[in-house]
């Protein structure tokens, strides 16, 4: 548990550095422009990374379904969504919308267990500690925003060119 | 309303990516599962941006060089993530996700690190990321 945490906190580090950079590069380039550029890098490390510590293993891909060759598509979807949303809503409104909702669908499938991840099954700790964090995200992205600050608040949304 | 569907769905769909990237990794290994899902992204984007058109034509040589490489930490989060979700399941790993996430992020926009813009520190942030931790201390209990 410990380590799944641990592990966890990494990955959202790693998430708000990449959101940093990614803005830089939005600054001069577009929504698309970024995304195809961040998306060809992660593909080129996890390429050579996968080289290093399977080999030959990296090929070995008899266990493929065919939704596994599409499935990265989720991001692009994740890019279209953001960016309307964030333009119609503004970047505060928006990335609390969208963290609630990351969250709900992860309470959701956990209590699923939908393609064939391990089921855990619902309790209602989890469901009122989801709601408060969602409590402590809208308090923390409004409450702390000054008057004029919105784009201050704006880069930190995940793994794509979509910060305004 | 339009605005709300859209982040709404956009959520829901970082979630089931992450969940993804975890079902493929039982079947082909997670480091090639960051590295097809990502490819197949990338393809598709480079598709969409040839349609689009939307950066400027030298704009990425605005950038320092440093920030281009932003997007190779992908590999990490997805390993690091996959792997969370597989020890202790989905709910778990996107809030310790998020807390992380907001809190660094945080961090730099206070300390004004890599040239952000300085955010003054306020007390409801403080109040914000004593709720968010509370939160993953009651789904403990």
């Amino acid at each position: 548990m410990l380590a799944g945490i641990l592990l966890a906190l990494i990955a959202g580090s790693f998430v708000a550095l990449q959101n940093i950079f990614n803005s830089k590069v939005n600054q001069h380039t577009g929504s698309w422009s970024t995304t195809t550029l961040v998306l060809g890098m992660g593909f080129i490390a996890s390429l050579i990374i996968s080289l290093i510590v399977e080999g030959k293993g990296t090929f070995a891909l008899q266990n493929m379904q065919p939704w596994y060759w599409i499935s990265g598509m989720i991001g692009v979807g994740v890019v279209i969504c953001l960016v309307q949303g964030v333009k119609l809503l503004g970047p505060t409104f928006a990335i609390s919308i969208v963290m609630t909702s990351q969250l709900a669908f992860a309470l959701l499938w956990d209590s699923m267990g939908w393609l064939g991840l391990e089921k855990v099954p619902f309790n209602f700790n989890q469901f009122l500690g989801v709601l408060v964090i969602v409590g402590g995200i809208i308090v923390f992205k409004f409450g702390g925003k000054a008057k004029g600050t919105e784009a201050a608040q704006a880069p930190v949304l995940g793994r794509t060119g979509t910060q305004e | 309303m339009r605005g709300i569907i859209f982040a709404f769905l956009g959520g829901a769909c970082i979630t089931l990516q992450g969940v993804a990237n975890a079902r493929i990794s039982q079947d082909i290994g997670t480091w090639q599962a960051a590295t097809i899902t990502q490819l197949t992204g990338f393809l598709m984007a480079l598709l969409i941006l040839l349609f689009v058109r939307d950066g400027k034509k030298d704009g990425f040589k605005k950038v320092k060089p440093l920030y281009l490489l932003g997007g190779s930490f992908g590999a990490i989060v997805i390993f690091t993530e996959v792997t969370a979700i597989q020890m202790m399941g989905v709910t778990y790993t996107i809030s310790a996700l998020l807390i992380a996430q907001l809190f660094l992020t945080f961090l730099i926009d206070v300390r004004g690190w890599f040239g952000v813009k300085k955010l003054k520190l306020r007390v409801p942030h403080f109040i914000g990321i004593g709720m968010m931790i509370a939160g993953v201390v009651i789904m403990k209990f």
